[in-house]
C-alpha cells in the first residue's frame, strides 16, 4: 500500500501527491512537476501558472501559451496557415528546421539525481547551446534575406538609369556622365562652428 | 459552471446516461457548481437493464466541466464536456468504473470530496484513455 518513493521512480503523468515514508508516519507531499511546455499553436513556451491547458475527450492536451493563441485554436484555425505561428515559419523555410543544437533539447521524463556539477555544467551548456542556435538561426534568416537584398539593388540601379533625367539635367549628364545623384559640397571651418553657438541658443 | 437545468453526461456504468442538476450541494444559494462540487441531479436517459430508473433523483459529483478550472498555482485546465458520476449518499460511486479521462489531481487538490471517490480514483489504474477500475469495489 505504502509506495516507496525514490527519485526513479516518478510516475510520469498526473500523481500530485507522493507519498513519503518517515519513520512511522506516512506524509502526503505536494511534489508539483514543473515543465516548460510548448504552445501548440505558436509554439512558443508555456511558463508554470500561464496559459490554459484544454484536455479533449479522446484525451489529447493541449497547451496555450496566452488567449490569443486560445481563441485562434477555438476558431478552428490552422496554425501551418496562421503566419506568425512558429508552425508557419517551419513549414515556409522562415525559420531553421534542422539543426544539431535541436538534439539537446527533448522531452526526458526520469528525473535526474541531483548532483551539483552536472547541474553546474547543465546550466553552462544551456548558455552555451543557446547562443549558437540563436546565431545560426538568424544566419539562417540573414542567408534567407540576402538574394531579396541583391535583387532590390538591382532593381534600384535600374531604376536609376530610366529615370536618371530627373536626378540630372541632361546637359549635367553629357559633362558628366557618372550615373550617380551629383555629389554637393560644403565647407565647414572651425571658426564659423565655435561664432554658431551663441545663435542657436 | 454547473448550474440546474445543465445537462451532464455520466461518466460511470452505473446505468445513467444523461443527468439534469437540479441542485448544487453546498451553501443554501450556491450559483455554480465546478469539478469536485456534489449535485443533485434527475436522471433524463438511462441505458437499459440497470438498477437506476428515468426520473430518479440521484446524487452526482462533478468530473470534468466544459468551463475552465483554477489552480492556486495557476495551472488553468478546461475539458471537452460536462461530466458527472454518480455517488450514493455515503459518497460510494454507484457504478463499478469510471470512463473517459479524470484528472485525479483535481480530486486532491485540498478540496471537500467525498473521501471514497478520491481514495478509489487516486488508488486506481488510470492509463488516460479507457475505464478506472474503483479498486475498492473489488471488481474488475
Amino acid at each position: 500500500m505504502l509506495k516507496s518513493v525514490g527519485p526513479n521512480f516518478y510516475t510520469p503523468f498526473l500523481s500530485l501527491f507522493d507519498q513519503l515514508v518517515l519513520g512511522n508516519c506516512v506524509l502526503l507531499v505536494n511534489l508539483r512537476r514543473m515543465r516548460l511546455e510548448k504552445c501548440w499553436f505558436c509554439s512558443s513556451t508555456v511558463y508554470p501558472g500561464h496559459g490554459i491547458k484544454f484536455v479533449r475527450n479522446d484525451a489529447k492536451i493541449f497547451r496555450f501559451c496566452r488567449s490569443k493563441c486560445h481563441k485562434n485554436f477555438k476558431m478552428k484555425r490552422n496554425p501551418c496557415k496562421v503566419k506568425w505561428t512558429k508552425a508557419y515559419r517551419r513549414l515556409h523555410g522562415k525559420d531553421m528546421t534542422q539543426d544539431s543544437t535541436f538534439e539537446f533539447e527533448r522531452k526526458r521524463n526520469r528525473p535526474e539525481r541531483y548532483d551539483r556539477n552536472l547541474a553546474e555544467n547543465t546550466l553552462k551548456a544551456i548558455k552555451k547551446i543557446d547562443k549558437i542556435r540563436s546565431d545560426r538561426a538568424s544566419d539562417h534568416i540573414k542567408n534567407r534575406l540576402k538574394t531579396g537584398k541583391v535583387q532590390r539593388q538591382k532593381e534600384a540601379r535600374k531604376q536609376l538609369e530610366l529615370g536618371i533625367h530627373l536626378v540630372k539635367a541632361s546637359l549635367a549628364l553629357a559633362q558628366d556622365s557618372s550615373l550617380c545623384l551629383p555629389k554637393i559640397k560644403v565647407n565647414v571651418s572651425q571658426a564659423q562652428t565655435e561664432e554658431n553657438q551663441p545663435m542657436e541658443e | 459552471m454547473i448550474q440546474p437545468q445543465t445537462h451532464l453526461n455520466v461518466a460511470d456504468n452505473s446505468g445513467a446516461r444523461e443527468l439534469v442538476c437540479i441542485r448544487i450541494i453546498g451553501a443554501s444559494n450556491r450559483r455554480y457548481a465546478h469539478i469536485c462540487d456534489i449535485i443533485v441531479a434527475v436522471i433524463k436517459e438511462i441505458v437499459l437493464n440497470t438498477p437506476l430508473e428515468r426520473s430518479e433523483v440521484i446524487i452526482a459529483i462533478i468530473v470534468r466541466t466544459h468551463k475552465e478550472l483554477k489552480h492556486d498555482n495557476g495551472m488553468i485546465i478546461r475539458y471537452d464536456d460536462n461530466v458527472a458520476v454518480v455517488i450514493d449518499q455515503e459518497g460510494n460511486p454507484k457504478g463499478t468504473q469510471i470512463f473517459g479521462i479524470v484528472d485525479e489531481t483535481q480530486f486532491t487538490m485540498g478540496k471537500d470530496t467525498i473521501a471514497n471517490i478520491k481514495t478509489s480514483i487516486r488508488n486506481a489504474d488510470m492509463n488516460r484513455k479507457g475505464t478506472i477500475q474503483i479498486g475498492y469495489l473489488n471488481k474488475k
